[in-house]
């Protein structure tokens, strides 16, 4: 019996006729043309996302609050849950970069697909940190409240609150608040980069365990 | 020296350019992303051709790099069809589109082809393109023994679709 792909293999080559041709000139003027692939991607999202929270203290307002903290003795533990974060930031920023240079379109499909997968979970394992940083100082937060009137008290309005109602309600109000801001923050900000990541490497994934059954 | 490099490149790939279009017509299905696909590809050939050393052929550098680009890095899915299962896109076909002739039989073999994932298809691509499998299996990343096995699943359902 004859390979039936055989038979499509000969008429295969025999399609070469019916293809597109294109000129020299075409073709180098898209040289020049930006890529849109899904490594570039990763990449200009990864920036956004170290970017985007140091932007954060750009805001004037987030700058008045170092004063508070400063006033009201937070800023020793801010500071240091601050450094430890920019460790870790510059090592993320070191794995990620040392990956990324190992992407090279010229891999096996498989070796390409693995380092890719592992460039983003470089990314994934920042954004967890950052995310459990930013958590950790709702909770600082949190006991500074409880155990330092001073601090609830050097809030802008809560002075002149305490005619009205009692300190102990507006300090079960700010705790709550600091624990439920903290994790509404997480989750949302966790939510948007799963479902980011998710969307861009579907179609990676799914390829690469195609091809990691094959291995079964 | 770079304008040199800009000529010698472009000149390779004119000269071999039906490779790209070949992959670009397995994976795409319609004109715009087959030019969107193929722009893509020339980029990422562009960028990988300083590290080409002329130890291999030209076209066999060419083979990684454009299915690489297909099957990984192109992201735009849009205008992609729905990859399915084999044995579903089989029994459709079987059902509504069987005939006798070889024309026929050959159309509803590339329609076939088109319908298989990713991974699949690449693999038919190189069969069709005459690689070994040595060649296919150094291209995927995965052994021989399991290209050849891979290889010839798709060949029975094939034959199965046509001699049913």
């Amino acid at each position: 019996m004859t390979d039936e792909l055989d038979l499509l293999k000969k008429d295969w080559q025999k399609k070469e006729e019916h293809l597109p041709k294109l000129s020299f000139n075409d073709i180098h003027t898209m040289l020049w043309k930006k890529s849109s692939s899904i490594v570039k991607w990763i990449l200009i999202i990864s920036i956004l996302e170290i970017l985007l929270p140091q932007l954060l203290y750009l805001i004037p307002s987030m700058k008045e609050g170092m004063e508070i903290y400063k006033q009201a003795g937070v800023s020793p533990y801010f500071f240091g849950v601050s450094a430890v974060y920019y460790i870790g930031v510059a090592y993320f920023i070191y794995q990620f970069y040392r990956r990324y240079k190992e992407i090279s379109v010229l891999d096996n499909a498989k070796s390409l697909m693995r380092k890719i997968i592992k460039t983003r979970r470089t990314v994934k394992h920042y954004v967890i940190f950052s995310l459990s940083v930013c958590f950790i100082m709702f909770v600082i937060f949190a006991f500074f409240i409880y155990f330092n009137d001073a601090f609830l008290l050097s809030i802008e309005g809560v002075s002149e609150r305490t005619s009205e109602v009692s300190l102990e309600k507006i300090k079960t109000a700010a705790i709550l608040a600091m624990i439920i801001g903290g994790i509404a923050f997480t989750i949302v900000l966790g939510g948007i980069y799963f479902l980011l990541y998710g969307l861009l490497l579907k179609k990676l994934k799914r390829n690469y365990s195609q091809l990691k059954k094959l291995e079964v | 020296m770079n304008k040199e490099l800009e000529h010698q490149f472009v000149t390779e790939l004119e000269s071999n350019q039906n490779i790209v279009h070949k992959v670009c017509t397995l994976y795409t299905n319609d004109r715009d992303s087959h030019n969107d696909l193929f722009q893509e590809i020339t980029i990422q050939l562009w960028k990988a051709y300083p590290k080409f050393r002329g130890d291999s052929k030209f076209s066999t550098w060419m083979y990684r790099v454009a299915l690489n680009t297909a099957i990984t890095l192109y992201r735009k899915s849009k205008r992609r069809i729905q990859t399915q299962d084999y044995e579903s896109v089989i029994f459709k076909i079987k059902a509504d589109e069987y005939d006798e002739t070889e024309e026929q039989q050959l159309k509803l073999m590339y329609k076939a082809v088109k319908q298989l994932g990713d991974i699949d298809k690449a693999l038919v691509f190189l069969y069709l393109e005459d690689k070994d499998y040595s060649e296919i299996s150094e291209t995927l990343g995965i052994t021989e023994v399991n290209a050849r096995v891979k290889m010839n699943r798709i060949k029975t359902k094939l034959r199965t679709i046509l001699n049913p």
